[in-house]
């Protein structure tokens, strides 16, 4: 590439970072700030005193609600929620997609279809018959049922993911086993599962960002003691008090936001690499 | 003792038949080649022999025993596979290791047969590398390895070399021979390479769309072809396939040959065999190497239109019939394109086909 071009380049790219770093700036440096200082200066400007004043409140005491005890406990519900889940719908999308890919089955082409189809369903389509389908579990309102509604509405996307990863496999690879001696578990988990590291840091990525992400489901599927981080969220910036407390609330949306932005700054690398080889197309 | 026995084996995906009732017997300790075009179901079969896919109809048996419905892990056979088929997460030494673990080999004896395997292959330098570090003669010689790790009845190998550059390729053949003759292990070898065929089978089964052309001793196969398919696959160069009339002359059976103005009458050694195609076109078989120069000026009068040289032998290209013919010659003998050379078939070697059904006649 000539030299002008590259410069063009990099001044596109600088310029989508910054569009896209701004919020977060301005996020940052209004929970840091004191409301004297937010009313007095800019949006722009950087704090003059730092002060962690508002984290404490919006992680301790901030009010969501009747409650006044922040968004600790919210987060806590959204780790305990997120951690299964993901873990869940991760395992059982690896495992169907070893199915649909290396162990075909009369119909499993089908299968395959209607789980893509399942990709495409809106999720407020699935709120009154999944509340239904809790009720008759027993597992209305509880944590369990957040999990359970999570994992079966994440492995359409997980499915998806190994299924089309494992489609690269060698059939002669699960042959070459057949004929060792090894069966469907053991081929399985020591010759698929050690070759899906790059699809297995996606999927995990994927499905941890969507999950403590959620807010529809954690809405409508949990009451009080389980509810996650982005409803808690959500309560805190409605509950209505004399003045709007925007370094709180700021603060707040830091915080739920930090897990997911700390999973790519340390897994980031892993994805790109498992995108980039070929793993989710199609 | 049968090592292996197919009988009228058919394979069916769907509506389009892959293997259309093949029958193949092998003898403890032969090796047999499975050679055809690609895409005629040698893998199929082999798949099948191994027990991966299940055959439509017909038996498969193994050491006397139908195993039809016996798992791959109980037929005691090992397979080298086209590609290797290494597990790419593990390196040599686990991958030769993991299918005496699935059987419950001591952790002490599967060292010893790895020690074994890699001492007879010469890789005992190569065992902590994974396949991925490997070139590509090292992952063939690790998939003989893994093969080798298991003393089975019953050797598959898919078309073990076609990956290999030329020179590796010869060198794997002769390694792969010395290695049976060493183990005397029953070997069935899939191939599309005729070369490979002719030197290390000690039977060959020619397979096209699903069924077995012909099925005999190398020799066989090259004198006695049984239909032009498979006598214009085995060979190098092909066999030619000079169209003529089948004619008697003063009671002696033979073709006549004609090359630009020359002509000659051929006649065909043992030639009542012949007898009922008298008067009728017949194509005549005749390799490169079985013309002589006629020094006597006798023979065919033919008109060089271009030589190969090879080395040991040229090859040169001249018209008979109206077809181009290949004559493999002493490089002393040829001369160059334009000038003239008096050929003679070597009848005695000859073989006909019926042009309409391509069966060899007699
Ligand atoms: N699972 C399958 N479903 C449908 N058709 C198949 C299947 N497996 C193989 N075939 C078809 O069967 C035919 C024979 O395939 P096979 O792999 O046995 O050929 P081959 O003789 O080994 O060829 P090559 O020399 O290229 O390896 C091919 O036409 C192939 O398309
Ligand atoms: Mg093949």
């Amino acid at each position: 590439m000539s030299k002008p071009w590259r410069g063009v380049l990099y001044a596109v790219l600088l310029i989508a970072a910054l569009y896209y770093l701004l919020p977060l700036y301005v996020m940052l440096s209004t929970s840091l700030k004191t409301m004297d200082e937010i009313r007095a200066g800019n949006l722009l400007s950087l704090p003059g005193a730092i002060s962690f004043d508002a984290w404490h409140k919006a992680w301790g005491t901030a009010c969501t609600g009747i409650e006044c005890s922040g968004l600790s406990g919210y987060f806590w519900n959204s780790v305990r929620m997120v951690i299964p889940a993901v873990l869940i719908s991760t395992a059982l999308g690896a495992l169907n997609g070893y199915v649909l890919s290396k162990w075909r089955f009369r119909g499993s082409e089908l299968a395959f279809a209607m789980l893509l189809f399942g990709l495409y369903i809106p999720f407020q389509v699935l709120l009154l018959p999944m509340a239904q389908t809790l009720g008759w579990f027993g597992l209305a309102r509880s944590m369990a049922g957040l999990v359970f509604v999570h994992v079966v509405c994440g492995i359409a996307g997980t499915t998806l993911f190994f299924r089309n990863f494992y489609v690269g496999i060698p059939d002669e690879l699960i042959k070459a086993a057949r004929l060792d001696g090894a069966g469907f578990w053991r081929i399985f988990l020591r010759i698929v599962l050690p070759m899906s590291l790059p699809i297995l840091m996606v999927t995990l990525i994927w499905q941890f960002t969507q999950i403590w992400n959620d807010f529809l489901f954690g809405l409508v599927f949990s009451s009080g003691e389980s509810q996650p981080i982005t409803v808690g969220l959500n309560n805190l910036a409605n509950t209505s008090t004399s003045v709007k407390e925007y370094n709180v609330n700021m603060a707040a949306a830091l915080i739920a936001a930090l897990p997911t932005i700390a999973v790519y700054v340390l897994a980031g690398k892993y994805f790109v690499r498992g995108l980039a080889a070929g793993a989710v197309k199609g | 003792m049968g090592a292996l026995a197919i009988k009228n084996v058919t394979k069916r995906f769907g509506d389009t038949h892959i293997l259309k009732g093949i029958d193949i017997h092998v003898d403890s300790g032969e090796f047999l080649i499975l050679v055809g075009p690609s895409g005629c179901g040698k893998s199929t079969l082999m798949n099948i022999i191994a027990g991966l896919e299940s055959p439509s109809g017909g038996e498969v048996h193994i050491a006397d025993r139908i195993v039809n419905d016996v798992a791959p892990k109980d037929r005691d056979i090992a397979m080298v596979f086209q590609s290797y088929a290494l597990y790419p997460t593990m390196n040599v030494r686990q991958n030769i290791a993991f299918g005496l673990e699935t059987r419950g080999v001591p952790k002490k004896e599967q060292d010893e047969v790895i020690a074994r395997v890699a001492k007879m292959l010469q890789m005992d330098h190569l065992l902590d590398r994974k396949p991925g570090q490997l070139s590509g003669g090292q992952r063939q010689r690790v998939a003989m390895g893994r093969a080798l790790a298991r003393n089975p009845k019953l050797f598959l190998f898919d078309e073990p070399l076609s990956n290999l550059d030329a020179k590796l390729r010869v060198e794997m053949r002769t390694e792969i021979k010395q290695l049976h003759h060493r183990l005397k292990t029953t070997i069935v070898y899939v191939t599309h390479d005729q070369i490979e065929a002719m030197t290390l089978g000690d039977k060959i089964a020619v397979m096209k769309d699903g069924v077995i052309q012909q099925f005999g001793s190398p020799q066989q196969i090259y004198d006695t072809p049984a239909n032009l398919f498979v006598a214009g696959f085995i060979g190098s160069p092909s066999m030619n396939f000079i169209p003529a009339h089948l004619a008697s002359e003063g009671g002696v059976i033979g073709v006549s040959l004609q090359s630009g103005d020359a002509a000659c009458f051929a006649p065909l050694l043992d030639s009542q065999r012949y007898a009922a195609y008298v008067g009728k076109r017949v194509i005549v078989g005749v390799r490169p190497e079985q013309w002589d120069l006629a020094a006597d000026g006798g023979g065919l009068a033919c008109k060089i239109n271009l030589t190969e040289p090879t080395g040991p032998d040229t090859i040169v290209f001249t018209q008979i019939n109206g077809i181009e013919v290949q004559a493999r010659l002493h490089p002393r003998d040829a001369r160059s394109p334009g000038s003239v050379l008096h050929l003679r078939p070597d009848m005695s070697k000859a073989v006909l086909f019926d042009p309409e059904t391509e069966i060899r006649i007699g």
